[in-house]
């Protein structure tokens, strides 16, 4: 009743060069603009999705990619900081102009809804999206919940993302109010899994 | 993510190449970002206490392992052992209504058994090699940093739904950062330090946000269901049972044993584990889940562990004859089930050994520093325009450096003082944040990292003194060198800005 884990952690570790060189690649076609800037792309892709495949089956097919991407990003970043730049304080570099954040004009009422809208109509028409695919979408009633689920702050996130940045908030009231109705009204009508 | 890394290419930049990236409207960016930063803002300081609290809790394993260094330390055990043991464990109170006994395994060497005394107090014993109970395990530290993570020390239905709250938040964080964000190929490697303040945190949040972007899909995605799964429960049953939650719940437990108080002889794990091992004798059982002990309706779940898979593992049902009832379906089941049993282990890391969770710890303290520097952006971006919020700076960057401090406090005090940790939590994360009112920013961030290194070397050096000569595990004095390593590391980390802060 034991079973070290060190064998697969070495597997994984043994797999960890391969999307260091993947990234090393991409880093070589960012830092020069040659001819051979495209075939570096496209081989360091290819590179990654052969070790993920490959990953799949050492280690498990949704345990390996898993642990090559854990691993691959925490390299990559690794990377990244090695190619850190440091600036002169007082020696100013000239600069584009940066985008910044829209400017909107400051109004009670559209934050209020504003915030409405992002958190709680949001959250209920992201409910109703997850509920209208547990209830009322084939297959097994298992996958189904958890697949609605896992919509559910998904779902909620993207609506929160958008009302936040639109700037026609009666519009995304009216949206999301509208998905709410149809696809509670779905489930709780047909009301049985 | 902050666009404002623009800055013109110095000569050790790359050229400018063809875009590969689609040219985004400015105006879609621009209002990307305003709605990017407001919710940024508004969770900035829940996001940081949930980032920085996962990040620490990837190791829970080990601080268990860490508070109880003495032995026994078990590779394996023996189905017998098992069995002795939770007959001993419930003689402390033989009318339990269930027991958890856990299984010796790699990242956790121990057999024990948990449950409720006869005084509804909860209590965890340890048992040795022949499964004698030796003592009881006591390990505030990790239960307090884990409820901390999971329901914010909050009742668990409300704590729950604000950490998955949290979790939605993050998540949209990144698709609204992903999208205001035109010049991700452009940019992936460029990480320039110094000069403007702005520039230098844009790419540090920029650069950690787009190569740890699978890391923080996963987390926030795992983490937000994880923590909303009550409500989204709740709604369902609400639907299509009249509100009953047990309804909803009993689709994912397996076969069910009809409850029957009348009295039994006690079940034997023995036979349980002997009827698992001959029916699936490469399943490894990591823990068993007792109920109704001694009465007529009594049965395992025992869970097991199958190599090479992502899952918590399978669980099994045995009746009290020790009769196999069957599977609850989280290996062998639909995809619903697999994909369920795998969002613990994807959220906290348990999947791939020691590698990935130095791996989650480090992507985790990144998103940790995501959050820092986006507020940190807000600020500098109004210092630039004029608009500069002196009390906020302060006020954020003593709450930043106030975790790791009231970590390493309260993991001290837990090992002298018989106050629970919360309480040390709170008050040191108050005394921290309090700093704001007196030091300027750079004071408050160079002495809260001074301090939080004392305190990480105190705990690291109270630890060794108190168990140094029962460390059996070496995991013990493993973590207690990280603590001290982490602490030269804090301690370096100021070395460039001491000097102007004693200028100040």
């Amino acid at each position: 009743m034991s079973g070290p884990l060190a064998p697969s952690a070495l597997v994984g570790l043994a797999l960890t060069p391969l999307p260091l060189v993947a990234v090393l690649m991409l880093r070589r076609a960012w830092d020069r603009n040659g001819p051979d800037r495209p075939w570096l792309i496209a081989g360091a892709w290819a590179l990654l999705a052969a070790t993920l495949v490959a990953s799949g089956f050492l280690l498990g097919g949704a345990r390996g990619p898993s642990i090559v991407l854990a691993l691959g990003s925490t390299l990559a970043l690794v990377l990244v900081a090695t190619g850190v730049e440091f600036r002169n304080a007082k020696k100013k570099a000239p600069r584009e102009l940066a985008l910044e954040p829209s400017e909107r004009r400051r109004i009670a009422w559209r934050g209020w809804l504003r915030g409405f809208l992002a958190g709680p109509l949001a959250g209920i028409a992201a409910l109703g999206c997850g509920l209208a695919v547990a209830i009322c979408a084939p297959g097994a009633v298992q996958s189904r919940m958890v697949i609605g689920g896992l919509l559910v702050p998904f779902l909620w996130a993207g609506g929160m993302a958008w009302t936040l940045s639109d700037d026609k908030i009666l519009r995304a009231t009216a949206v999301l109010t509208g998905v709410s109705v149809v696809t509670l009204g779905a489930a709780f009508l047909k009301g049985a899994l | 993510m902050d666009a404002a890394t623009t800055e013109t290419k110095t000569k050790t930049s790359p050229k400018p190449g063809k875009p590969i990236w689609p040219k985004v409207p400015a105006d879609f960016v621009r209002a990307m970002l305003a709605g990017h930063s407001a919710l940024g803002l508004a969770f900035a300081a829940l996001i940081y206490l949930v980032c920085f609290s996962g990040s620490i809790a990837v190791f829970t394993q080990e601080y268990t392992r860490w508070e109880q260094p003495a032995g026994p330390v078990l590779q394996q055990t023996t189905p017998q052992a098992v069995d002795k043991a939770f007959r001993q464990a419930l003689t402390h109170n033989p009318t339990a209504h269930d027991l958890l006994i856990q299984l010796p395994e790699a990242v956790r060497p121990r057999l024990t058994v948990h449950l409720d005394d006869a005084n509804k107090a909860e209590r965890t014993f340890v048992a040795d090699a022949s499964g004698a109970v030796v003592g009881e395990l006591k390990t505030p530290w990790t239960e307090f940093q884990a409820e901390l993570h999971t329901v914010l020390h909050l009742p668990r239905a409300w704590g729950g739904f604000v950490v998955g709250l949290t979790g939605v938040a993050l998540l949209s964080s990144l698709v609204s950062g992903v999208l205001s964000h035109p010049r991700v190929f452009k940019d992936a490697f460029a990480f320039r330090w110094g000069g403007s303040k702005r520039l230098q945190e844009a790419d540090l949040h920029n650069r950690i946000s787009v190569w740890g972007l699978p890391f923080h899909l996963v987390v926030s995605l795992t983490g937000a269901f994880l923590g909303l799964t009550v409500i989204i429960v709740g709604v369902l049953a609400l639907a299509t049972f009249k509100g009953d939650t047990a309804k909803a719940y009993a689709l994912f437990t397996g076969p069910t044993v009809v409850d029957d108080p009348r009295p039994a002889p006690v079940l034997d794990l023995a036979k349980t584990l002997e009827t698992l091992r001959a029916a699936h004798p490469q399943a490894r059982p990591t823990y068993l889940y007792v109920e109704h002990p001694g009465e007529q309706g009594q049965h395992v779940m025992v869970n097991a562990v199958t190599p090479g898979r992502l899952s918590r593992g399978e669980t099994f049902v045995v009746d009290g004859d020790g009769k196999l009832l069957g599977e609850v379906g989280y290996e062998s089941g639909t995809l619903g089930q697999k994909v369920l049993s795998s969002m613990t282990p994807l959220h906290f890391g348990w999947f791939g050994g020691w590698p990935v969770k130095v791996a989650y710890l480090l992507l985790g303290l990144g998103l940790t520093s995501v959050t820092s520097s986006g507020v940190a952006i807000w600020l500098a971006r109004r210092r630039d325009k004029g608009r500069p919020a002196p009390r906020w700076e302060r006020v954020w960057i003593a709450f930043v450096w106030s975790q790791p401090f009231a970590y390493a406090v309260s993991a001290l005090a837990a090992l002298v003082l018989p106050a629970p940790p919360v309480t040390v939590w709170i008050a040191a994360t108050l005394a921290a944040s309090a700093t704001a009112i007196v030091w300027t920013p750079a004071a408050i961030s160079v002495r809260l990292r001074l301090a939080t290194a004392l305190g990480l070397l105190a705990a690291a050096g109270v630890h060794a003194a108190l168990n140094g000569g029962r460390m059996a595990d070496p995991v013990g004095w493993i973590m207690d060198a990280t603590l001290v390593l982490t602490a030269l590391l804090l301690t370096l980390s100021t070395a460039r800005r001491t000097t102007a802060v004693a200028s100040h």
